[in-house]
């Protein structure tokens, strides 16, 4: 009885999740083919002055653009079903090959960033809620709330201008330099700016927001018991608050993953790294739709999935959380 | 009998940004051992923050500003926190009030227990949960050994509170403060949990400080009973003399107030007023102005504490040879002297 509901429930997420991304594509294609532009322009360049009304007709046809968008929609996703998603029109390559060699840089960058982000803001919040009101708590809390105002990339720039233009001993763009791509080291130095902005800027608030529910846990009846039980400070904080707020730590961690991504954007972007953010912001400014497609989908896959993961594990450490699914108006 | 805490003249104060608030006043108290002390008071009265000055377990800005906590003849008062920590659980324990939110809701009942067995004593795991299904069978729990892999919210409020129970006695502490463990669960399992109690005190000669607004819960377990006002012990006796030979008329007022004595189509009693914020208190008997027995010097100065026999002792100016002579309430049909 128990695993037959666990694969309904599996199957009916699966489903939820197909359809968000089905959702999310339609939207896409659409409001992406009614921005101002001309696709054209991108594709051919300064060629496009020089042509005729004609020969621009002839591409249109040509690149599939004259139908009505439900046509191309339909025809585009006959197409993504076979695991074709198109031409870029920038790079005049399928968009898949301009993609896959950036997903990696991206998904180093913005994988490091979380787990370093994470990691030190539960630490931070585990030690401003055992010295609440202290005075290294109350800095924190001044600090961060000051620190998470700082434009992104002002600091990037900022960080730029001290360790690559004045010190010299960090890299200010790129992923490796040129022909070094295989070298580690070399990787880890031109992430360190790129990483240290994001971390700066997401820090603060994830920080503030598990301290703060730490804190609420703190004040519960059962950390009284736990204290007449003759446990400590560490024990009470490590075995019993955490555990309970270990699901609010999940879900923030996954409804943070879309804020990260975009901070990987514009990381990328400030840093010149070569990745999927700064090949997004292209994409649209150049309206190579297929290019669009292809990262909107792989940005929603990340963004849907780990929220559907997130709520999976919470279930599994709180089993109330599954109980009180069902609404007073199904009772 | 043998004292396993004596409390010496203790006076705790919380400092609040408004000022102080004078919780505990100039309290002297005893318990001997395998006995049950009732501390019985109105809301706010300062019995749970007595219990919670001995176990240490109040914010910060609550200072003892005098007084000595005497446990088994050595005054913790002065104790560090890490040292009230090795006494927490193992010498003594407490039980709350609701039990709905002491228990850590994601925590399995049987990892509770052992906890705090394992935190005391250097047994193996095994031995520990041996101990702990020993526990949860001892207050009355069914089939523990299933039970004790059990979340919180598998229970009843009731088998909550005997959980609960059982990780407050998991380490067989010397001393139980039990605060209002009853108030929260409906009365038949009220009665059990009593019985629990008692059955406890006479197998293990625990003592227990049980606190409680409700005298008719006191009545069944207490050999003692502390009556509580404004952070002051006023009467304390042995069960039988505060039941049949009350003396300070606050006791009066609490006891009149059962609706066990109301007649029918008579209203409730109660005490007039409300109990005094516990901050500048007035001058005298804090309790003069709710007192309709209340004489002039009630308003000028605190009245002192008079034996009225070895175990019975009461703060009121009535006991005074000077005072008039009046004819206080009966209750159950007892004798009053004088």
């Amino acid at each position: 009885m128990k695993n037959r509901t666990l694969i309904k429930d599996i199957i009916i997420r699966l489903l939820g999740f197909v359809l968000a991304m089905f959702v999310l594509s339609v939207v896409v294609f659409y409001f992406a083919r009614l921005a101002p532009g001309d696709p054209l322009q991108s594709f051919y360049g300064d060629a496009t002055e020089s042509m005729t009304s004609a020969e621009l007709h002839a591409a249109r046809v040509r690149l599939g653009l004259d139908a009505p968008i439900y046509i191309q929609y339909i025809k585009w996703f006959g197409n993504a079903l076979g695991g074709d998603f198109g031409l870029s029109l920038k790079y005049k390559m399928p968009a898949m090959k301009v993609v896959s060699p950036l997903i990696g840089n991206t998904l180093i960058l913005g994988s490091t960033a979380y787990v370093l982000v994470f990691a030190l803001a539960t630490g931070l919040a585990i030690a401003c809620a055992a010295n609440e009101d202290s005075l290294f708590d109350r800095a924190v809390c001044k600090i961060g709330t000051a620190a998470y105002y700082i434009p992104a990339f002002w600091l990037g720039v900022v960080l730029v201008l001290i360790f690559s233009i004045n010190l010299k001993v960090l890299p200010s763009s790129g992923a490796y330099d040129i022909g070094k791509s295989g070298d580690v080291l070399n990787r880890i130095r031109h992430m360190i700016l790129p990483l240290i902005v994001m971390i700066l800027s997401h820090l603060w608030y994830y920080a503030y927001m598990i301290r703060n529910k730490l804190l609420d846990e703190i004040r519960k009846d059962y950390v009284l018991l736990a204290k007449s039980k003759g446990l400590n400070k560490r024990e009470i904080i490590f075995h019993h608050c955490l555990r309970n707020v270990a699901p609010t730590i999940i879900s923030i961690m996954a409804i943070s993953i879309p804020h990260v991504l975009s901070g990987t954007y514009i990381a990328e972007s400030v840093f010149n790294y070569p990745g999927l953010g700064s090949l997004s912001v292209e994409s649209a400014k150049y309206h190579d739709y297929n290019l669009l497609m292809i990262l909107v989908l792989i940005t929603g896959f990340l963004v849907i999935f780990s929220s559907i993961i997130a709520k999976t594990i919470n279930e599994i450490i709180d089993p109330r959380m599954k109980d009180s699914e069902v609404s007073a108006w199904q009772r | 009998m043998e004292n396993i805490l004596e409390i010496k003249n203790l006076s705790l104060s919380f400092y609040t940004p408004s000022g102080e608030i004078e919780a505990l006043r100039n309290i002297n108290l005893q318990l001997g051992k395998g006995e049950i002390l009732g501390i019985v008071g109105e809301s706010g009265c300062g019995k749970t923050v007595l219990s919670k000055t001995v176990l240490r377990l109040l914010p910060k800005n609550a200072k003892i500003k005098n007084g000595e906590i005497l446990l088994n003849g050595k005054d913790i008062v002065p104790y560090s926190e890490s040292k009230m920590r090795g006494l927490r659980g193992s010498v003594m324990s407490m039980v709350f009030q609701d039990p709905m939110t002491t228990l850590n809701p994601t925590i399995p009942i049987g990892k509770q227990i052992t906890e705090s067995i394992l935190k005391h004593s250097n047994i193996k795991y095994n031995e520990a949960k041996k101990q702990a299904i020993e526990m949860l069978d001892m207050v009355g729990i069914d089939s523990p050994e299933k039970r004790f892999a059990m979340q919180p919210h598998f229970f009843s409020g009731g088998m909550r509170q005997r959980c609960v129970l059982a990780i407050a006695l998991a380490s067989k502490p010397e001393i139980l403060f039990a605060d209002e463990p009853t108030t929260a669960l409906d009365v038949t399992v009220q009665a059990k949990i009593l019985d629990i109690l008692l059955k406890i005190r006479d197998e293990t000669r625990i003592s227990i400080v049980f606190i409680t607004h409700d005298f008719g819960v006191v009545a069944r377990i207490a050999d003692r009973i502390a009556v509580m006002y404004a952070g002051k012990i006023v009467e304390v006796g042995k069960t039988e003399e505060i039941f049949y030979d009350p003396r300070h008329p606050y006791t009066w007022g609490l006891l009149s107030s059962l609706p066990y004595f109301a007649k029918k189509g008579e209203p409730l009693k109660c005490i007039p007023g409300m109990p005094p914020v516990m901050m500048n208190l007035p001058k005298g008997d804090v309790f003069a102005t709710r007192n309709k027995y209340a004489l002039d010097i009630d308003y000028e100065k605190e009245p002192p504490i008079f034996d009225i026999t070895d175990t019975h002792k009461a703060a009121t100016w009535l006991l005074d040879k000077r005072a008039p002579k009046i004819k206080p309430p009966k209750f159950f049909g007892g004798e009053c002297h004088e």
